[in-house]
């Protein structure tokens, strides 16, 4: 991931919360759980775009958390280890749902330029809503570069898809991102 | 001109944050985990019944080799062949090592009652009445093999206990540590 901080709870989490967890205390468990669902909800609402599949998605992964609690070396690393495992199950939901990285879906994106841009500016409404109107694939690369900080090596090898694939489909989706905010705020 | 997209949502990320899942979630995932729950312990007293199935089997192969024994007619001779002394040797010392190894760890741990421990000795009943009708019949071959696979049966069972047992990756005093804490 890259350097910069991430949006984690930042609830301490010792390795005795870990240890306890490991030996299946439930109660251990929803500390963990308390600690990250929420950032791990909003990571899962951003990849599916839709609550049910964020809900069902963020529960199967706690799951494979609970599972696999052996295999967390130490407390440490466990945002990060949570983290992963979220956003696999939440690429699998896309998966399912038969969105395909490597396809271009191409989005006709035209860069404007010399254009008027004064009275354009970002909100945060506006934003959110122009990247709900993404391609599956674009918002995808897009949120697991902005929001989740992943580099476009680690997006690329996440997506089974090339560096430079992922590097077009960000640039074409701010791009597509940033034509939609300034649409509406023609309209306003 | 606006500023990047990329430098507006991190100067306000958190306003992109929506409130967290529904309690209902975590309330389906306690259920889920607790179902696990119910099957991990399951695990373990299949790992316990295994060895019950084991020692079972090992009842049943003596059984059968008895019934098959016992229901032959036999020619008595004087002594133990050197070649049965020698296998008795053998297994018997690796069999007794194995066991001290066994016996050291707590009865909670092996998930064996008594009759599946005392089983597990080397001189059960089993073996008395092999060693019995070896006496009786020392040349036959069939109760030489008897007793020769009842000894490797036998190790084989005991080499997988052990090694079960090492899985866990504890000693028998970590064990016994481990059950003192407990209670």
């Amino acid at each position: 991931m890259k350097a910069s901080a991430n949006n984690l709870n930042q609830t301490q989490i010792t390795d005795t919360l870990i240890d306890s967890c490991r030996n299946g205390d439930v109660r251990a468990f929803r500390e963990l759980y308390n600690a990250y669902s929420g950032a791990m909800y909003n990571i899962c609402l951003r990849m599916t775009n839709n609550v049910s599949d964020a809900e069902d998605t963020l529960q199967e992964a706690f799951i494979q958390v609970h599972r696999n609690i052996h295999k967390l070396e130490n407390a440490g690393s466990v945002s990060a280890w949570i983290k992963r495992i979220v956003v696999n199950h939440c690429l699998n939901t896309l998966r399912k749902k038969k969105v395909y990285f490597e396809d271009p879906e191409v989005v006709e994106v035209e860069v404007e330029q010399g254009l008027d841009e004064e009275h354009f500016s970002w909100t945060v409404a506006a934003v959110r809503s122009a990247i709900d109107t993404l391609p599956h694939g674009y918002r995808t690369v897009l949120n697991l570069y902005l929001f989740e900080e992943y580099s476009h090596r680690e997006i690329s090898e996440m997506l089974g898809i090339s560096e430079s694939t992922t590097k077009t489909q960000y640039m074409r989706a701010k791009e597509k991102v940033r034509q939609i905010v300034k649409q509406q705020n023609a309209t306003r | 001109m606006p500023e990047d997209l990329e430098r507006f949502i991190q100067q306000h990320r958190s306003e992109f944050e929506m409130p967290g899942p529904s309690p209902r979630i975590w309330d389906a995932l306690e259920k889920e985990l607790t179902a696990k729950q119910e099957g991990a312990k399951i695990v373990p007293l299949l790992r316990r019944n295994w060895f019950r199935a084991a020692v079972i089997l090992l009842l049943v192969v003596n059984a059968g080799a008895l019934f098959y024994l016992t229901s032959r007619k036999q020619t008595r001779t004087a002594s133990f062949a050197p070649e049965v002394q020698e296998a008795n040797m053998y297994y018997s010392s690796k069999i007794n090592e194995k066991l001290k190894i066994i016996n050291a760890y707590p009865v909670e741990e092996l998930g064996l009652d008594s009759a599946a421990r005392k089983e597990l000795e080397l001189r059960n009943d089993t073996y008395k009445t092999l060693e019995r009708e070896l006496q009786n019949n020392p040349g036959n071959e069939r109760i030489k093999a008897a007793l020769i696979r009842y000894y490797q049966l036998k190790l084989d069972l005991l080499d997988r206990i052990l090694e079960e047992l090492q899985s866990k990756k504890v000693t028998p005093d970590q064990t016994k540590k481990h059950y003192e804490a407990e209670i």
